[in-house]
């Protein structure tokens, strides 16, 4: 029997007890009259439909609706205005596929989700660890920690940009102070210009990775850590064997959350570098937005977006059975 | 051997892993303001020493750059004011939204005679990947053919479909925590569903309708493709509108700096005061 | 102990949450700042609707003109202005929605191809003589490049530009040849050299480039001149250079690339009318040479040019960072530095021909009031207001507005010299090619000239790069590329 959650501060009294009882899988009879549970059994059926159903049509219409249109419009030659407008079969999708630039965006977007999750995981455990440690200083760290993820993106995308600036960015004034190098053009060398990506998505971001993680480190039961110092173990062997996987559900979440939402960047791209320097950081989201919002070739870009959902739509549900496996409420 | 009287800490204070860490931790907080800092120091600097290296510490802060942002003055095709009240009904309306769509759902999604729950449940956090610059192009099409261009409803529902998922995990969640006798005697006694939805769950589920309101109003408040691409001028919310403050006529740091202060702080404040629900609320999933 | 009463209160919940629902909906809507539209009687419309942009075309300066076309046409003028962005996206979808909303749109040139089929050819109302009752169109006024580049378009085939685009625009002539006239220009921008007058009156300076280059220090006329210039001025300890580039990956280095290919003999269009490539060639690798070593061999161009767009250049020179830049809008200078601008016409080479980007207000094929929106847009665009709306920095398109300018001794010296200029330069002018998908062209052209540009790629190589992915970018939208 699960217990009552603790952020449940309701008080309520508990009805009387009537006799019920339990079948196999939880469902229950009641000793009622028979035309009652008919009536109940029935709306049993339609009721989960029927709550379920504003949350669904919305979904599908912000989701498969479009898919569906997409897959339509990929397969045409259709532009904004109307030129076009034949069926080309998959002629979208060998231009795109046969396309070394798209090809390369794609390995980008990759490699741009694997490196800065990466990093903001390891930072954030690295975090956590003192976040979930003290209490009272704490506070007003978890309070500062949680900032950088509240700035709107496009906002902190600009201000890195400034901050960056050659010529009068505090960032390359103080490098100089301090004998770091300076000048440094950080926007274009495409180096520096994936360093100041990373580190844009890294600041904005570990705070989401590391709160999380400190949450999942204070629930953690105190006993078994406090066997093994008693055993003798060192902090890292105790942290290796029994606070790491302990947290591993926590981890699976923000893995997940944190992947799923690095494939959406898009602000930080289109303002700080615009795709340059050349076609270093062109993630794809660049480029389905160059061809369907400003070139208007909208059966090609659906078919440049067709790529992209069903490349995530293989490596996602990868992802989420981890999450599931590990965080299904339902699993006891 | 046993300890003594007060409980020992896995990890003394003084060791130097603790140190390290709390090093660490600090340096990172301190670094990670610089950007807030810059913004919100060079919003208060007169023009003339904006951009003036090594960054002035000491001047006397001027309120010119707010007044000039917040009447509308500073050039930008739509009046700050107008864009930040854009900002505010876009997110009161999606948040609202989410919270209508996500509660029915997510209780519909814990009753355990309901046979397709977790595959449904599966699908719906599934649609959390769908990448809003796919979903944009028939959105823009089709808003351009039904006049729905530039109106608040042409954010508010895609908001509330991209918090959905997300919302309904994390109410999913809460609700699976609520011990199943009570909603067994509630419908023994004879309510139905909906009832047991309003009278019972509803009261114990307000911690996490919180959290669930206060992330969809951050993501809202924030977002920026799709109402770059959806809005013109009447319903065109303050992240697109921001983007005015530099171009080709060069960037005026002040105003910029102003407008990002302007747009971050509503956010920031209700981050700082609600912390704690927004954390609590990520990790319920995963609270056994 | 709790009790509840059966289906009665559950039908009575299921309405109150499908009314609370539908009253949320409503309610947004009902909040939801309406769109309106223009009222017409048959006759002379209450309203007209038109779409522009922001800065890039100098809204301010035709706002500023709307109480004075209320006086004369009764009509009140409501506009709709628009960043880059949005516009574009907003005049195309409301051209492929069929709205009638907006009688009249502006249209920047690289969107022109693909609008064409949309916009209302207006050769029949020049012609019309009852039409033209509200100001004379006088469309040979028009600066003949900025005209033929701008408006002048074949419908059956958008990419080809007329034959004869020099001599004043003679409607007649345009019809003949199957072309029409599709808008009137508003605003003209071209690319224009900007110096520091002070540093180059300086007599320190002047002696000091004596000695060095063994001639007098006067504003460059020739790229060889240039960059002796710029490399005097540069002292990168005093944070100080000779001029900037906009080598940044966006349309602002295409134009960079395509004014100096001009320079270099080449073809400015990059893409000819018959879809033939014009960059990939010795004229375009020799411009990009000299850009490149621009950068990376004399070092004359401050820190971060290789990611400079439009903005960052205008505070270099505003900040007094550089002595030299090339812009296309009147420059000035921050509070705290005490100079004095100049301008001239870029330096020649081969030949001259510095990129210009311009805007046409067009009038929507659907609208319901295109004679009265006709008539506004030749008001508009006429020769006393275009006058009027330069004292708000408009970049006129008429020869006559020009000639009046520059002979106006109560004109600002400083003022006067910039329009002289920016006449100049129109004339002899470059436009861009006329494809569907420029966007996508420019920015493949635009990352060979950057990756050149950091040094990263030879021109040859860049350029190469960049035929490739050309090629396949017009292929893709449906041209027929002769083979090289």
């Amino acid at each position: 029997m699960t217990s009552t959650h603790p952020d449940a501060g309701t008080t309520h009294t508990t009805p009387t007890a009537m006799p019920s009882s339990t079948d196999a899988t939880g469902g229950r009879t009641a000793p009622a009259r028979d035309g009652r549970r008919r009536k109940g059994h029935r709306a049993g059926k339609i009721a989960p439909w029927a709550l379920l159903s504003p949350a669904m049509t919305v979904l599908l219409l912000m989701t498969v609706a479009p898919a569906i249109y997409l897959v339509w419009s990929s397969l045409r030659n259709d532009t904004l205005l109307g030129a076009g407008g034949q069926f080309v079969g998959l002629r979208n999708y060998q231009d795109a596929l046969t396309n070394p630039a798209v090809l390369k965006s794609l390995l980008i977007t990759g490699a741009f989700v694997l490196v800065a999750v990466t990093v903001e995981m390891l930072l954030g455990l690295l975090l956590a660890v003192p976040l979930a440690a003290q209490s009272r200083s704490n506070n007003l760290a978890a309070a500062l920690m949680l900032l950088p993820f509240a700035v709107t993106p496009a906002v902190s995308a600009m201000m890195f940009k400034e901050l960056l600036n050659p010529n009068y960015g505090w960032i390359d004034y103080y490098m100089g102070a301090l004998g770091l190098p300076a000048h440094v053009e950080w926007l274009s060398n495409s180096g520096t210009a994936w360093l100041a990506l990373i580190g844009l998505d890294v600041w904005q971001w570990t705070p989401f990775v590391a709160l999380i993680l400190m949450a999942g480190m204070q629930s953690l039961p105190k006993e078994p850590l406090e066997a093994a110092a008693i055993d003798g173990a060192s902090t890292w062997q105790s942290f290796r064997h029994i606070t790491l996987p302990m947290l591993a559900p926590f981890l699976a979440i923000a893995l997940t959350l944190r992947t799923i939402q690095a494939f959406k960047t898009f602000d930080a791209f289109k303002i700080l570098t615009g795709g340059g320097p050349g076609a270093s950081t062109e993630i794809i989201n660049l480029g389905i937005y160059r061809v369907a919002l400003q070139s208007f070739r909208i059966g090609a870009a659906s078919a440049l977006a067709m790529v992209l959902l069903i490349l995530l739509s293989l490596l996602v549900p990868l992802l989420l059975r981890a999450v599931g496996r590990n965080a299904d409420p339902e699993e006891a | 051997m046993s300890t003594v009287a007060a409980p020992r800490r896995a990890v003394s204070r003084r060791h130097p892993a603790s140190v390290a860490g709390r090093v660490l931790l600090w340096a990172w907080l301190l670094a990670a303001l610089v950007p807030l800092v810059f913004m919100v120091s060079t919003s208060l600097k007169p023009s003339g020493i904006a951009k003036a290296l090594p960054p002035k510490w000491l001047f006397t802060p001027t309120l010119e750059h707010y007044q000039s942002v917040l009447s509308g003055g500073a050039g930008t095709s739509v009046g700050f004011d107008r864009l930040l009240f854009n900002s505010f009904a876009v997110t009161v309306g999606s948040t609202l939204l989410t919270v209508v769509l996500a509660v029915p759902a997510a209780y519909a999604l814990s009753m355990r005679s309901f046979g397709p729950r977790r595959g449904i449940s599966s699908w719906i956090l599934s649609t959390y990947m769908f990448p809003p610059i796919v979903a944009v192009i028939p959105i823009f099409v089709f808003a351009g053919k039904l006049g729905l261009v530039d109106k608040y409803p042409v954010l508010i529902v895609p908001y509330a479909a991209f918090n959905l998922p997300i919302a309904v995990w994390i109410l999913r969640s809460s609700i699976l925590q609520i011990p199943y006798e009570i909603q067994e005697s509630a419908m023994v006694d004879g309510a139905t569903r909906f009832v047991t939805l309003r009278r019972i769950i509803l009261p114990l589920l307000v911690p996490a309708i919180a959290t669930v309101a206060i992330l969809s109003a951050i993501l809202s408040w924030n977002e920026f493709l799709f109402a770059l691409s959806l809005t013109r001028s009447a319903a065109k919310t303050s992240p697109v509108g921001i983007q005015e403050f530099t171009g080709m006529y060069g960037t005026d740091w002040g105003k910029l700096t102003a407008a990002a202060t302007v747009i971050v702080a509503p956010i920031l404040v209700m981050t700082l005061i609600l912390r704690r629900r927004i954390v609590s609320g990520l990790t319920f999933g995963a609270v056994k | 102990m709790l009790s509840f009463t059966p289906r009665a209160r559950r039908t009575r919940s299921v309405v109150c949450v499908l009314g609370a629902g539908a009253l949320l909906t409503t309610g947004l809507a009902a909040c939801t700042p309406s769109a309106g539209g223009s009222d017409t009687s048959g006759g002379k419309p209450k309203t007209l609707h038109m779409l522009y942009a922001t800065a890039e075309a100098d809204a301010a300066a035709v706002q500023s003109l709307v109480p004075a076309f209320k006086q004369k046409f009764g009509i009140d003028l409501q506009i709709d202005t628009q960043p880059y962005d949005a516009l574009q996206q907003k005049v195309f979808s409301e051209s492929a929605s069929g709205s009638s909303y907006y009688d009249i749109m502006i249209v920047d040139t690289p969107w022109a191809p693909a609008l064409v089929g949309k916009l209302e050819p207006l050769s029949k109302y020049i012609n019309n003589s009852k039409l033209n009752d509200m100001a004379k169109t006088d469309v040979a006024d028009f600066i003949p490049k900025v005209f033929y580049d701008t408006a002048v378009y074949d419908a059956k085939t958008p990419n080809r530009h007329f034959p004869q685009a020099t001599g004043a625009p003679d409607t007649g002539a345009i019809t003949k040849a199957g072309f029409d006239v599709y808008g009137l220009p508003i605003q003209a921008n071209a690319l224009v050299m900007g110096y520091r007058k002070d540093m180059f009156n300086d007599a320190k300076q002047k002696s000091g480039y004596q000695a060095a280059a063994g001639k007098p220090l006067e504003v460059p006329r020739t790229w060889d001149d240039y960059t002796k210039v710029a490399k005097y001025f540069t002292q990168p300890d005093k944070k100080l250079y000779g001029t900037t580039v906009m080598a940044g990956v966006g349309d602002w280095a295409t134009d960079d690339f395509k004014s100096l290919l001009a320079g270099w003999g080449g073809d400015g269009h990059l893409v000819g009318d018959d879809l033939s490539l014009k960059f990939d060639t010795p004229e375009g690798v020799a411009a990009l040479q000299y850009y490149q070593d621009l950068i990376n061999k004399q070092k004359v161009v401050p820190p971060g040019s290789t990611s400079a767009s439009w903005d960052e250049t205008a505070s270099l020179f505003g900040s007094g960072k550089t002595a030299m830049t090339m812009n296309y809008h009147p420059l000035t200078l921050d509070s705290g530095v005490k100079g004095e601008i100049g301008y001239a016409t870029v330096p020649q080479g081969k030949a001259m021909g510095p990129h210009f980007g311009t805007w046409m207000l067009g009038i929507n094929k659907n609208s319901v009031n295109k004679d009265w929106a006709y008539r506004a847009i030749t008001w508009l665009t006429a020769a006393e207001q275009q006058v009027t709306m330069t004292k708000k920095e408009l970049h006129p398109t008429r020869v006559s507005v020009y000639k009046q300018i520059t002979g106006n001794s109560d004109t600002d010296a400083a003022e006067r010299n910039f329009y002289q200029v920016l006449g100049d330069s129109l004339a002899v002018g470059v436009g861009r090619a006329r494809l569907t998908n420029y966007t996508e062209v420019s920015n493949a052209i635009a990352k060979a000239v950057n990756t050149a540009a950091s040094g990263s790629k030879t021109p040859q190589q860049a350029l190469d790069g960049a035929a490739t992915e050309v090629r396949r970018l017009l292929t893709e939208a449906g041209y027929k590329v002769p083979s090289s």
